[in-house]
């Protein structure tokens, strides 16, 4: 046996250990709750010096996977790590790398995936994951991430199949518990052993071909080559668990039970809620009730030979599963289980649950239930927690909207447009260009406000200030689409909402792109007369986060010129989920996926121009705008409005203050945003059909800064003003000047 | 009690932390958990509420502890805690986070000084008091709080001032005052834990916080209390139970407006003093909380939107109205100097008034902890 310590972890702190200790070549990652503290953590230990392992922050899951994928079939070692939507968006990636047979280890770390969105916990993810060709092993507890971690990769390696570690969101990932690990990292390198590649892609002297078009006769080949490798990872796993038990003392199964061997009455749960169960189990069986549990260590291949023998004394056995297949028999489980059952010829009656959805709490209370449930209970099947229509039977979805009439709780008046359309501000079409008439700070105060009071953002938020003061330019009626983030999360907290107006949340990245089919449809009923005529405003809301995921979708709204608004705040981060650096974040800055130590300096490449990348694709509008120059913001939202009305798709960016992540004070945020725009760090400018205008420039009115002034403002950033860092803030400091200089040649030469 | 004599009642000795993002309750938690671990001979688990990740929210840590030899199985929130820590004074009028306290909770609270006990008083550990003292308010003397339900022996500390005279912060402060109140609970395993985890790596702000928790340690102490029941039906429900629409569809457009987000608030407010005010709006344009109130009217002799007053239900206190105001008609105030707020006009939009405002704070608690936990043990402002 290998000699260990002991650490005081969460699962995705130990998970992020292991990885470390295996000395992965490479991380292709994409921010994720709960996954993300995986990739946070390698991250401080490189800036450290403590891991060379490269990190690659992709613009998405799509592309983290294809990443991991070229890395794999390149011959690194390659970890990944997502939960819910991240998994689903990069789904089409896994087959093709279990089906041309590269290992590589993904932790998964389950969460409910969307929509409605929510961040927390339950194995639907997961479950989309039992077709991919993956074998997927199951934590329930902290140490057992650590452990599987380890035995993940030897296991990949040994069937040439990339393998999934799987655990709970927040129940296993994010709770902090005694556990062990291996002292020293060449403990787990020799464990895990070397490395073979059967056909090295980069031998340049014997090139091979990866991904090949296959036809019929081979296509069926070549997954049964899968269910073969599926077959021999049957056999492999615990001759694998065997192996690391010897290395760590720590014994596993592919099946773990509890009190089962004799009881009468099994319940069958994946994951945290197997530990909380046995305090239900210690109950009954005082009481003398013959109940026990199990829980499955692997998912893939299904270790279904074992479960039989393990639930050969059951009379009735319960499966509670944390998903549901909406339409089957009940949860993914409950079926395989009874599948297996069935396979060996036991008659065992099978009762199934769904519970815990969204992480929704499971106490040991709840197993009780769930037992009694199974002796007592008429019903095959059950929702088990469901408070709302929960006794009310089936219900046709039509009837549900009759019921809605009769809740008095409209605080507002609807905001017609005679209620907003007050010739505040107006827009003219001079031929080449627009002209705004009115629009003062205090004339358009009297157009009312879109978003209403009580939301959740932290105090001296920018979002809602530049959400407002672009509605301040805006006087016809307003449908909203928000991307994933922020903006959407802090609004819209079920049952409350802060829009006063027509608003969709759909995914994270492809808002454009639904809006442009809101936008349509909209056209549509107009004609038909279905719905009053009349212009309306199309604005999509992303953050800068929205537009590093969501880029293409955005181009290809552009591309096709839908006639809607692309507003981005940009606050140069991933800020809802914790502050991971992205492709926006100023260079330098600390994120917690771009730590400072003395191995690394922060983020290491330049903030996007988001601005010029959508200029490229010939837009009719783009404008840059900042709450610190609020009369250039409210009447470049009105000439946004009338492009979007009557011409084709307009953008507008605006710098937009985080006080809790770029750690300064709320108070400041319009000072530091001036800083920002005046050392040209962020030009206030637009592209009007082509031409460029610069509306502010530092250099004239005298106020040029450089920018380690506005660095120096915030926390994120005020390690750069040091010495150490000079170079980077010269080579930060040449490419703002780059930038400018080019918009105001650009300005000066509307030809350009 | 000694440790024994918990665990021999109970499997779990069962702490909850009551904060506001931006206190340090999440790394406190942590602290807390690591110490049973190493130092207390226990075995422990902890962890926070989750969320996405916003300032000024409220936050819920929970810690069990139980004997070494046991496995902690349970992953759900503490629901009825041994001890109650509440770190904000501000947090005291929230009802939701008494739940589940009984009269055998005990609770410790981050107090202003003012609202401290003048002489004394001590802790029944410090002062080795007899059990009960406290609860039948025969040794504390000076103000008395009020609670909304009855709970075991009471105890406060002035953990915000310590924290600036000491340079720490308020999560260490609270960490000594445990110490003080709870037997099992050994200062010495509070300074290891302490270095431990800032020693390394912020050594520079070591010594402060090492005496924060000296301080905590020696100024918690018993309070007087007294119960003040409060209504039923007062917090706790939302507005709009059974939403009857499917999918998650809201039809109460804007009924976020029912919200009180009070509780964000750090302690100061902006005051607005009406006879500088010149209405230039600017106030409004900085505002992300759709605070300010204006209403068509005239200002100089000129027909012009002018400022009215000031929503406070809907003020998180971020003073971005007080920086950019050009006049000072908006000025700081201490909150607790200003009980009754002058200008207080609720959003005027509203056709109907909200029965009651339900006090919250923003969505979501934390889900990361590598730069927020950085950030502001090194020094960092927020």
């Amino acid at each position: 046996m290998k000699k260990q310590t002991m650490e005081y972890a969460g699962g995705n702190e130990m998970a992020a250990l292991a990885i470390k200790q295996i000395g992965y070549d490479l991380m292709g990652y994409y921010p994720i709750t709960p996954s993300t503290q995986i990739a946070e953590s390698l991250d401080a230990m490189k800036a450290k010096g403590e891991t060379d392992l490269i990190m690659v922050a992709a613009e998405g899951e799509h592309s983290a996977a294809g990443i991991c994928y070229g890395a794999a079939v390149a011959g690194g070692r390659v970890i990944n790590a997502t939960s819910a939507n991240g998994l689903m968006y990069a789904l089409e990636q896994f087959p093709v790398q279990s089906g041309t047979r590269y290992p590589m280890v993904m932790n998964v770390v389950c969460r409910t995936i969307s929509g409605p969105l929510s961040i927390k916990g339950d194995h639907s993810d997961i479950m989309f994951m039992l077709n991919a060709g993956w074998p997927i092993l199951f934590a329930h507890s902290v140490q057992e991430v650590y452990d599987f971690n380890i035995i993940a990769l030897k296991l990949a390696e040994r069937v040439s199949l990339p393998v999934v570690v799987a655990y709970d969101g927040f129940f296993t990932s994010h709770q902090k518990k005694r556990c062990l690990r291996f002292e020293e990292d060449a403990a787990v390198k020799e464990f895990i052993g070397p490395k073979k590649e059967a056909y090295p892609f980069l031998d340049l002297e014997h090139p091979i071909t990866v991904g090949s078009y296959m036809n019929e006769p081979d296509l069926i080949e070549n997954r049964h080559e899968i269910h073969l490798a599926m077959k021999e990872a049957v056999r492999e796993l615990p001759a694998l668990f065997e192996e690391y038990e010897a290395w760590s003392g720590r014994d596993y199964e592919v099946i773990e039970g509890y009190s089962h061997e004799d009881a009468e009455t099994i319940l069958v749960v994946l994951g945290s809620s197997f530990e909380t169960a046995q305090t239900a189990v210690d109950e009954l069986r005082e009481k003398g009730k013959k109940v026990g549990l199990l829980t499955l260590h692997a998912l893939r291949p299904f270790p279904t030979k074992e479960l039989v023998k393990a639930c050969s004394k059951a009379k009735t056995i319960v499966v509670a599963d944390r998903q549901d297949s909406y339409g089957a028999v009940g949860g993914n489980l409950s079926m395989e289980v009874r599948a297996a059952l069935q396979k060996a010829g036991s008659c065992v009656p099978v009762k199934n649950l769904v519970y815990g959805l969204g992480g929704k709490d499971f106490f040991a209370e709840d197993a009780k239930r769930m037992f009694a449930w199974a002796e007592n209970g008429t019903a095959k099947s059950a929702y088990y927690g469901v408070e709302k229509n929960g006794n009310k039977g089936e219900q046709k979805a039509g009837d549900r909207g009759a019921e809605k009439a009769g809740k008095d709780v409209q605080y507002f008046a609807p905001l017609t447009a005679e209620k907003t359309r007050l010739g505040i501000i107006r827009a003219e079409d001079g031929g080449n260009g627009i002209t705004i008439q009115g629009g003062s700070l205090n004339e358009t105060i009297a157009i009312p406000k879109r978003l209403a009071p009580g939301h959740g953002a932290c105090p001296g938020c920018g979002i809602p200030v530049n959400i407002n003061l672009l509605m301040r330019g805006i006087e016809d009626p307003v449908v909203f689409l928000f991307q994933t983030g922020c903006g959407m999360i802090v609004t819209t907290g079920y049952p409350k909402t802060s829009f006063k107006v027509p608003y969709v949340h759909n995914l994270f990245q492809n808002g454009a792109a639904t809006l442009s089919g809101i936008t349509e449809i909209c056209y549509r009923k107009q004609q038909k007369g279905e719905i009053p005529p009349g212009d309306i405003v199309f604005v999509m809301v992303t953050g800068d986060g929205g537009m590093d995921i969501g880029m293409g979708s955005a181009l290809g709204t552009a591309l096709r010129g839908h006639r809607l608004i692309i507003f981005e705040y940009d606050n140069g981060g991933y800020m809802n989920t914790g502050y991971q650096l992205s492709y926006s974040t100023p260079m330098g800055a600390k994120s917690s996926t771009s730590h400072v130590g003395k191995a690394q300096y922060g983020k290491n490449f330049f903030h996007k121009d988001m601005p010029q990348i959508m200029a490229a694709t010939g837009i009719p509008y783009v404008a840059t705008v900042a709450e610190s120059n609020p009369t250039d913001f409210i009447r470049k939202a009105a000439k946004a409005a009338w492009y979007a009305k009557n011409k084709g798709t307009a953008y507008v960016k605006a710098i937009s203050a985080c006080p809790l992540n770029w750690n300064d004070k709320p108070a400041t945020e319009r000072r530091v945003i001036e800083a920002a725009v005046d050392c040209c760090y962020f030009p206030l400018y637009e592209v009007e059909l082509g031409i460029t205008t610069l509306n502010y420039d530092p250099e004239k009115m005298k106020k040029k800064k450089p920018v380690t002034d506005w660095l120096s403002m915030m926390g994120r950033t005020k390690h750069l003003v040091k010495e150490e860092y000079q170079d980077v803030v010269i080579e930060m400091q040449k490419e703002i000047d780059r930038r400018f200089k080019i918009l105001k040649i650009k300005s000066e030469n509307p030809e350009l | 009690m000694s440790e024994n004599q918990i665990f021999a009642k109970k499997d779990y000795f069962e702490i909850r932390l009551e904060s506001i993002g931006g206190l340090g309750a999440n790394l406190c938690g942590k602290m807390l958990g690591e110490m049973g671990v190493r130092y207390l001979d226990l075995n422990s688990a902890s962890f926070s509420s989750y969320g996405s990740e916003k300032t000024g929210t409220p936050v819920k840590g929970y810690i069990r502890f139980c004997e070494k030899e046991k496995e902690i199985r349970e992953h759900s929130p503490v629901v009825s805690p041994d001890l109650l820590v509440i770190f904000h004074q501000a947090l005291l009028a929230d009802v939701s986070i008494w739940k589940g306290c009984t009269e055998e909770t005990t609770v410790l609270i981050a107090l202003e000084a003012g609202n401290l006990p003048k002489e004394g008083a001590q802790s029944e550990k410090g002062a080795q008091a007899e059990e009960g003292a406290q609860a039948e308010g025969q040794k504390a003397s000076g103000p008395s709080i009020r609670l909304p339900i009855k709970v075991g022996n009471c105890y406060g500390v002035p953990a915000g001032e310590i924290a600036i005279e000491t340079h720490s912060r308020k999560n260490v402060v609270m960490l000594g005052a445990m110490a003080g109140v709870l037997d099992f609970l050994d200062i010495e395993a509070v300074y290891r834990i302490c270095k431990d985890t800032l020693g390394t790596k912020y050594p520079d702000s070591l010594a402060g916080n090492l005496e924060g928790i000296r301080r905590g340690f020696e100024e918690v102490k018993p309070l007087n209390v007294s119960v003040e029941e409060q209504a039923e039906g007062k917090g706790g429900q939302t507005t709009c139970d059974g939403i009857e629409a499917p999918g998650g569809i809201n039809p109460y457009f804007g009924n976020s407006v029912a919200n009180d987000v009070s509780p964000s608030r750090a302690g100061y407010i902006p005051l607005f003093i009406k006879e500088r005010c010149i209405n230039c709006g600017l106030c409004d344009s900085t505002c992300p909380d759709m605070v300010f109130q204006f209403a068509k009217g005239e200002y100089r002799g000129r027909e012009m939107m002018v400022n009215q007053g000031l929503d406070y239900y809907h003020c998180k206190g971020c003073l971005r109205c007080v920086d950019v105001c050009p006049v000072n008609a908006l000025v700081r105030g201490l909150e607790a100097e200003h009980p009754h707020k002058a200008y207080f006009m609720p959003n005027q939009d509203l056709v109907k008034t909200p029965v009651y405002y339900e006090k919250v704070g923003p969505d979501g608690y934390i889900t990361s902890e590598s730069y927020l936990t950085e950030k502001r043990m090194d020094g960092g402002e927020v």
